[in-house]
């Protein structure tokens, strides 16, 4: 038998010769730079800017609309103290269902898409 | 004592340069914010507050003369519900809740002054015209609450009924009148709206 050995794309070892897969459970197919595991790249190219920029800018924007919703809210309060001073407890329920409504949408700005930072 | 060391120092400037407040607690503040002002629309519309100058109670005599230019002040429909009737300089006779729409301060009358400014609210200058209590100039929201007031045959002055900010005096004596005895008030004309 001559060094080095020829060679050949097997092993003699029949469970040495099956897919990698089979062998390697725990490497997947995108193991290594783009292992969905990783979330952050850590130093390098672009590290210490925003991960998911679009996610930045969308929560940028649910505290505008936020805002903007709890000033509309203000406003059907002086609306509605008004409107029951004046002997209109209609006009004020009807407030109250606006700023109840507000309320939600709010709401749903806070609580939608917990990961965006 | 000593004072910080290089490393507290670098320490403090890095949290004083860090956003303690993220966005996300912006949103959770302003989530908090919003919801208040629904509870407190909520308790504004039940009633919470007290409505100045209205309400129902006997026929109260506030003056056994009012010669013009004259004003007496009262508490009428409550005891908190401060009040004024005045006689104005053509002899009519009108009478107002001299609790300020605007932030609930003492309305003064003011004789020397043109009917149409003669009720004045010194705190933020709100202006009340004496005959029709309109709003004449400042901040106030809404007119004066209405008294009504009366004069029998001897001259005497007598508040018997309030009328709400805009409502005509027959609308706040009918309401009166249905939360003291409605049967009477179906008698005397006055329908469940008026």
């Amino acid at each position: 038998m001559s060094y080095p050995p020829e060679y050949t794309p097997s092993s003699a070892e029949p469970r040495l010769n099956r897919p990698v897969p089979e062998r390697y459970p725990q490497i997947r197919a995108t193991s290594g730079y783009a292992d969905p595991r990783v979330r952050r790249t850590g130093p390098g190219p672009g590290a210490g800017t925003e991960q998911e920029p679009e996610r930045s800018a969308m929560l940028t924007a649910r505290v505008a609309v936020a805002i903007t919703v709890v000033i509309g809210q203000l406003w059907a309060l002086t609306v509605a103290t008004n409107a029951w001073m004046a002997g209109s407890t209609a006009t004020a329920w009807w407030c109250t269902g606006f700023s109840a409504a507000s309320f939600l949408v709010v709401l749903a700005a806070w609580r939608i898409g917990p990961r965006d930072r | 004592m000593s004072g910080p060391t290089p490393e507290e120092r670098a320490l403090v400037d890095r949290i004083s340069a860090d956003s303690l407040t993220t966005r996300r607690d912006y949103l959770r503040i302003v989530a908090t914010v919003s919801g208040g002002l629904a509870v407190g629309s909520t308790l504004v519309s039940a009633g919470v507050l007290h409505r100045h100058g209205d309400g129902t109670a006997a026929p109260l005599k506030v003056a056994d003369r009012l010669a013009p230019g004259e004003a007496v002040t009262f508490d009428y429909p409550g005891e908190d519900d401060r009040a004024m009737a005045i006689r104005l300089a053509d002899g009519s006779l009108v009478g107002w809740s001299t609790v300020c729409t605007h932030l609930a301060c003492g309305v003064l009358w003011r004789d020397n002054h043109a009917e149409q400014d003669g009720l004045y609210c010194p705190c933020h200058e709100g202006v009340f015209n004496a005959r029709t209590g309109e709003v004449t100039s400042g901040p106030p929201p809404r007119p004066l609450p209405k008294v009504l007031v009366v004069e029998d045959e001897q001259g005497a002055v007598w508040a018997i009924g309030t009328a709400r900010s805009g409502e005509s005096e027959e609308a706040g004596l009918c309401r009166g009148l249905r939360e003291r005895d409605p049967a009477l008030a179906e008698r005397a004309g006055c329908g469940r709206r008026s």
